[in-house]
C-alpha cells in the first residue's frame, strides 16, 4: 500500500509562510518530536495527518545576534549549534547538554523544544526565568508573546496555524544575575526529565532585586509564580530560615505532579521542593 | 595468526559485518512468498475465551489459532503448561490468541483492531506478595527444601544472643537485547526452516516437533546472526518459532514475525522479581549461629524455565560463605503477569544480592567492618558446599580481595569518604564490596542426563575444518573463541578455522548457549576433538570427528533430596564500588568500579573485558537503575528511556584484573565467565549506597525514589 504524502521544502522564508498562509501544515524542524509522535508500529512509516513542511535549512532561522542588548536566537538553531555559539548564556548551554545524546542534539532545535511544549521540556524552566519572548511571523506580520502565554498546555500552544515561531528572545538583564538549571532524569543521557528546576536570581549589596524560579514535569505546565517570586525582592542574603520556609510552603500548595511510569508524584514533590529550597539556602551568588 | 598464548586477543570473525552494518539480522531478511504475521494478544489478565470473532478478512490475508497446531498445543519447553495459542483460559496480558497474517503490516494492524473476542474474567493475582499471601497450594509451580533439620535449627535459635529477621526484594530486569525478538519460518512442501534469533536451536526443533507433530527431518532450524540474548533468547524464542511454523504450515506460505521494542518490552520474559527471608541467630559478639532462608519468585503466568531458576536461587542461597546449620526453602508462585525467564545469572542475582546484603546488616550489628566479617566466613577448597558437595578445585578470592583493596586504597578512601561526607551537606559518597561465585555449566546431572551433548568437527578436501556445534553467538564472542582452541589444537591459523551459523540439519546437539557452559563444556569437547582430528590427519581428505560429553563423577547431585555437588566448578568474583549519593534528589553518580575475577583460564582477554564490562554494567543497573513495574497484571515501562538501561554517561570505566587458576575439564583451563560478571554488581553498589548514607535497604533496585523516601519522607515533609 503505497501512500503519497506531501512535502514541502521551500528556500526562503517568505514562500514557506505563504503555503502555511494557504494550508494548514505539519511543520517538521529537527523532527525528533514529530516523528516520535506519530511513530507507527514496526513496519509501517509514522502516519502524519498533513502536508509537511520542513524549515530546518532556512538560514532566516539559524541567526544568533544580539539586538538592543536582548538576545535573539533562530528558533531553528540546532541545540549542537548553540553549544558551539558564544552568544549563548553559560546556563543554557549546561541545560543544552542534559538533552538526549548528540545524535538528537544535532536534529534537535530551541524552536522545536517550545512549540512541542511538553510538561517535561528540557529547555523550558530556564526560558521562563529569562523572561523568554517569542517573535511569530506570518504573512499579516509579527507579533511578540511571552513564553509562558504561548504554552498552554501538554502540546498545546498559541500559534495559528499560518504562523511560525521565528526567533527566542530572551531579554536583556541589567546587572550580573545568577541563574542554575537542574535536571533530574532517570539516568545521565537519553532520559526525560522526572523534575526539573530553574532559579535565577539577580542581587546588589546582597539585596535581591529579582529572583524567579521555574519547575518542570511537575504539571501540565512549567510552574512559575511571579506572586511568590515578589516575597522575597528587597530582602538580604543570606535569606532568613523563616522567608525559606515560607517560599517553600508557598510552592508545596501550587505544585501538584503525578505518578507515572517515570516517577511518583510524591518523589517529584519532594525533590522540587529540595531543589528550590537548596536554591534558596545559598550564602552567596556567584554572577554566572 | 598463530597463537602462543590462547589468550592474546584477536578480531572477533564476526567483526566486519558488525561494525560495518552489513550482517543481516532476521528483520532484514526477504524470501519469497513471505507474509509478515502479527499477534492477537489478550486484553485481560486472567480470564475464559468465550467467543473470538474476526473481521472480513481480505484476499492473501488469514487467521491462524489454537485449531491449526497439528501437534498438541503447548510449548514444548519442561511442562506442558505455556498454550501456542491461548485458547481456553488466558493467563496474562499479552498472551498470544493468534495470528493474522499477510503482506502488509500496516493492513495486518488494522485487522488485529477490529479482532472481537468476548471473555469471561476472573480475579487475577498480579503481584508475588499478593501470591504469597494467598497461601494456595494451586499457586505453587515448583518448590524445594534441604539444609539442616528445622529441629536442630530452633534448638540452635532458642540457645542464641540475637535472631534477626529480614525481607529483601528484587525487581524485574529487562534484557533490552540490541536486536528485538524475530522469527522466520521458511515453508517448503516438504521441510519448514526456522530461522532467526536464538541461543538455543535444538529447543526451538524439539518445541517444532512436538508443536508440528512431525518427523524429525520435516523442520529446521537455523540460528540468524543474533544481536544479544542474555537469556531472553534461551525459552521465548521457541514459542515465537512454534507461531511462525504452525502459521506457514497453514497458510502454506513463509511466515515473518518480528517484535518491535516495546511489543518485545511488554510481552517477552523477565528476570524473576523475588522476595528473600532471612532468619539468623547470632552470638553476642555478632557471629553466626544459623541462618535460615526462604526464597519466592514470581514466576509469571506459567512455570517455563523457572523450577530450575529457583534451584540456581537456592543454590546461591549462602553465597560464597560457609555458613554454620544453614536451611533454605524456595518456591515459584504463579501470578497474572507475564511469565519471567531464563536471565544471566539465572537465579543467582536475587540470591546473591540478598545474601550480600544480609551478610551486610548482620556486619553492622557486629560493628565489623563488612569486608572483614565477610572474610571470616569465606568458604575454602575442600570445604563442603550447602548441598553436601565440595569444593575441591583451589580458590583464590582471598588474594583477590587483597589486590582489589590495594588496587582501590578501600581503607583510605573509607576514611577519606567520612571526612568529606562530613562536610558536605548535599553529595555523600560511599564504597561498597561484594564477593561472589557462579556455577559453571548446567545444575546438577543436567549436562549428563539431559543434554547429552555431542560436537563434530569436519575437515574438506581442501582440509579446511569447520565446527558443527548447536551454540549461537549473540555477541559473547564464541564465533572466535571456540574457533581458537581448535586451531591452537591443530596448529593452525585462527583464521583458516570456520564456524558456520549453525543448523541443525548440519550440526549435531551440543546443548543450548547458556549456563555459563558453552566455553567450558563446548569448548573442551571442541579441544578433544581437535587433538582427535590431528592424530587422524590426512591432508587431501574429507575427515569427520565427534566427541561425546564425558561426566566427570563427583558427589552425585540427587534434585530431590536437593544434594551432591550441584556444579563440577565454580568462578570467582570480587567488586568494588565508589559512589557519590546526591542527598537532594537520590540521584546516584559511579564513581569508580573495580572488578578482580577468577575464571580459569582467559580464552581471549578482549572478549573478556567485553564481558566485564558489560556484566557489570547490567548487575550495577540492576542494583539502582534499571526499574521495571507491572501495574494491573500490565508492564508499565515499553520504551528503553522509561526503562532506563545506563549509558555510557552512567558507567564509568571498570578496572578489572583476571586472575589464571587452570581448571583441569575446561579447555585450557578455561571456566565460565559470562554469568559470573553481572553477579557482583547489584550488591556492591547497594553496599556503597548504604556506607554513603549510613542508612539500610531491604530492596533492589535503589532508586532515587527508594533514597528519598528513606531519607527524608519517613521523617516528615521536608525534614
Amino acid at each position: 500500500m503505497i501512500e503519497k504524502i506531501t512535502a514541502y521544502r521551500f528556500e526562503r522564508l517568505d514562500e514557506t509562510l505563504s503555503q502555511l498562509n494557504r494550508e494548514d501544515c505539519a511543520i517538521i524542524a529537527g523532527g525528533t518530536d514529530v516523528m516520535v509522535l506519530h511513530k507507527s508500529r514496526r513496519g509501517v512509516p509514522p502516519k502524519i495527518p498533513k502536508p509537511i513542511v520542513f524549515i530546518n535549512h532556512l538560514s532566516e532561522l539559524k541567526q544568533v545576534y544580539q539586538h538592543h542588548k536582548d538576545l535573539h536566537i533562530g528558533a531553528c538553531c540546532t541545540y549542537s549549534e548553540l553549544l558551539e555559539n558564544p552568544l549563548i548564556p553559560f546556563a543554557l548551554k549546561n541545560a543544552i547538554k542534559t538533552i538526549a545524546a548528540p545524535a538528537i542534539r544535532n536534529r534537535g532545535t530551541l524552536g522545536g523544544n517550545i512549540c512541542n511544549a511538553s510538561p517535561a521540556g528540557d529547555m523550558l524552566p530556564l526560558l521562563y526565568v529569562y523572561n523568554a519572548k517569542l517573535l511569530l511571523r506570518s504573512v499579516n506580520g509579527d507579533r511578540m508573546v511571552a513564553i509562558s502565554d504561548f504554552i498552554q498546555g501538554p502540546r498545546q500552544v498559541q500559534r495559528f496555524h499560518n504562523e511560525m515561531v521565528t526567533e527566542i528572545i530572551l531579554p536583556f538583564v541589567l546587572g550580573d544575575s545568577h541563574v542554575v538549571f537542574e535536571k533530574v532524569g532517570n539516568r545521565n543521557a537519553d532520559t526525560i526529565a522526572k523534575v526539573s528546576f530553574a532559579g535565577f536570581v539577580r542581587i546588589s549589596k546582597d539585596r535581591i532585586d529579582d529572583i524567579r524560579f521555574a519547575f518542570g514535569a511537575v504539571g501540565p505546565t512549567m510552574v512559575r509564580s511571579i506572586d511568590i517570586e515578589k516575597k522575597l525582592i528587597g530582602k538580604t542574603i543570606p535569606l532568613a530560615d523563616a522567608d525559606i520556609a515560607e517560599i517553600v510552603a508557598a510552592f508545596d500548595k501550587i505544585i501538584r505532579p503525578i505518578d507515572d511510569q517515570r516517577s511518583t508524584a510524591a518523589y517529584r514533590k519532594t525533590v522540587a521542593l529540595h531543589l528550590l529550597r537548596y536554591f534558596l539556602s545559598m550564602k552567596q551568588y556567584q554572577p554566572n | 595468526m598463530n597463537l602462543k598464548d590462547i589468550s592474546t586477543s584477536v578480531p572477533k570473525k564476526d567483526h566486519k559485518g558488525k561494525v560495518s552494518g552489513q550482517l543481516p539480522y532476521i528483520s532484514d531478511v526477504k524470501v519469497e512468498n513471505m507474509v509478515y504475521g502479527v499477534l492477537y494478544r489478550s486484553p485481560i489478565a486472567y480470564g475464559k475465551i468465550i467467543s473470538i470473532q474476526l473481521p472480513n478478512l481480505p484476499d492473501g490475508y488469514e487467521a491462524v489459532g489454537a485449531e491449526h497446531i497439528p501437534g498438541p498445543n503447548y510449548v514444548k519447553i519442561i511442562k506442558e503448561d505455556q498454550p501456542i495459542f491461548a485458547n481456553e483460559w488466558v493467563n496474562y496480558i499479552g498472551e498470544p490468541i493468534l495470528m493474522l497474517t499477510g503482506k502488509d503490516l500496516d493492513i495486518l494492524y488494522s485487522l488485529l483492531n477490529e479482532v472481537k473476542v468476548e471473555f469471561e474474567e476472573h480475579q487475577a493475582i498480579y503481584t508475588l506478595d499478593e501470591a504469597i499471601k494467598q497461601k494456595s497450594v494451586s499457586l505453587v509451580l515448583a518448590s524445594y527444601e534441604f539444609g539442616e533439620s528445622l529441629e536442630n535449627i530452633s534448638a540452635i535459635e532458642q540457645g542464641a544472643h540475637q535472631i534477626i529477621e529480614e525481607e529483601y526484594d528484587t525487581g524485574y530486569q529487562e534484557h533490552v537485547y540490541l536486536e528485538p525478538q524475530g522469527m522466520l519460518a521458511v515453508y517448503k512442501d516438504d521441510e519448514i526452516v526456522v530461522q532467526g534469533s536464538m541461543q538455543c536451536l535444538y529447543y526451538i526443533k524439539n518445541a517444532l516437533l512436538s508443536a508440528l507433530a512431525c518427523g524429525d527431518d520435516e523442520v529446521r532450524v537455523v540460528q540468524s546472526p543474533t544481536g544479544g540474548g542474555f537469556g531472553g533468547k534461551e525459552d521465548y524464542p521457541s514459542m515465537m518459532a512454534c507461531h511462525v511454523a504452525v502459521a506457514a504450515r497453514a497458510v502454506k506460505k513463509s511466515v515473518m514475525l518480528v517484535f518491535d521494542r516495546s511489543e518485545d518490552m511488554l510481552v517477552t520474559t523477565k528476570r524473576h522479581p523475588a522476595k528473600l527471608k532471612y532468619r539468623t541467630a547470632l552470638d553476642k559478639e555478632g557471629n553466626i549461629l544459623s541462618m535460615y532462608v526462604d526464597i519466592f519468585l514470581d514466576g509469571g503466568a506459567n512455570v517455563g524455565l523457572s523450577s530450575v531458576v529457583l534451584q540456581r536461587a537456592l543454590l546461591n542461597s549462602a553465597g560464597v560463605y560457609k555458613i554454620p546449620h544453614f536451611h533454605a526453602k524456595g518456591y515459584v508462585l504463579k501470578t497474572n503477569t507475564v511469565p519471567n525467564g531464563a536471565f544471566r545469572g539465572f537465579g543467582a542475582p536475587q540470591s546473591f544480592a540478598g545474601i550480600e546484603s544480609h551478610i551486610g546488616h548482620l556486619s553492622k550489628l557486629a560493628k565489623i567492618d563488612p569486608l572483614a566479617y565477610k572474610r571470616k566466613y569465606l568458604v575454602k577448597q575442600g570445604d563442603p558446599t550447602i548441598t553436601k558437595g565440595k569444593f575441591r578445585d583451589p580458590i583464590l578470592v582471598e588474594e583477590m580481595i587483597e589486590d582489589v583493596l590495594n588496587v582501590s586504597e578501600y581503607k583510605k578512601k573509607k576514611e577519606d569518604f567520612q571526612r568529606l561526607n562530613q562536610q558536605n551537606q548535599r553529595y555523600k559518597k560511599g564504597i561498597g564490596t561484594s564477593l561472589f561465585l557462579h556455577g559453571c555449566g548446567f545444575t546438577g546431572s543436567g549436562e549428563r542426563d539431559h543434554i547429552k551433548a555431542k560436537v563434530k568437527l569436519v575437515k574438506s578436501k581442501d582440509d579446511q575444518v569447520s565446527l558443527k556445534i548447536s551454540n549461537s553467538d549473540m555477541g559473547q564472542g564464541i564465533l572466535t573463541t571456540l574457533c581458537k582452541i581448535v586451531a591452537k589444537e591443530l596448529n593452525l591459523p585462527f583464521e583458516d578455522i570456520l564456524y558456520p551459523y549453525p543448523d541443525t540439519k548440519e550440526v549435531p546437539d551440543s546443548g543450548p548457549t547458556v549456563a555459563s557452559r558453552t566455553t567450558m563444556i563446548v569448548g573442551k569437547l571442541l579441544e578433544r576433538a581437535a587433538k582427535k582430528l590431528k592424530n587422524q590427519w590426512q591432508t587431501g581428505v574429507e575427515q569427520e570427528v565427534v566427541e561425546h560429553y564425558v561426566h566427570r563423577e563427583m558427589i552425585p547431585w540427587d534434585e530431590k533430596t536437593f544434594t551432591g555437588d550441584a556444579y563440577p566448578a565454580y568462578s570467582w568474583g570480587v567488586n568494588i564500588v565508589e559512589v557519590e549519593v546526591d542527598t537532594l534528589t537520590g540521584n546516584l553518580k559511579l564513581e569508580k568500579v573495580y572488578g578482580n575475577y577468577e575464571v580459569g583460564k582467559v580464552i581471549d582477554e578482549r572478549i573478556m573485558k567485553g564481558q566485564i564490562d558489560g556484566g557489570l554494567a547490567q548487575g550495577l543497573a540492576y542494583g539502582y537503575l534499571e526499574k521495571m513495574t507491572s501495574k494491573q497484571g500490565r508492564i508499565q515501562q515499553k520504551s528503553i528511556s522509561d526503562y532506563g538501561p545506563p549509558t555510557s554517561l552512567d558507567i564509568v570505566s571498570i578496572e578489572s584484573k583476571v586472575f589464571d587458576n587452570p581448571y583441569a575439564d575446561g579447555p585450557y583451563g578455561a571456566k565460565g565467565a559470562g554469568e559470573l560478571t553481572l553477579i557482583g554488581g547489584a550488591p556492591a553498589v547497594q553496599a556503597a549506597i548504604e556506607d554513603a548514607l549510613h542508612t539500610s535497604f531491604q530492596q533492589i533496585p535503589i532508586t532515587p525514589e527508594v533514597i528519598i523516601e528513606s531519607l527524608w519522607m519517613k521523617e516528615g515533609e521536608e525534614g
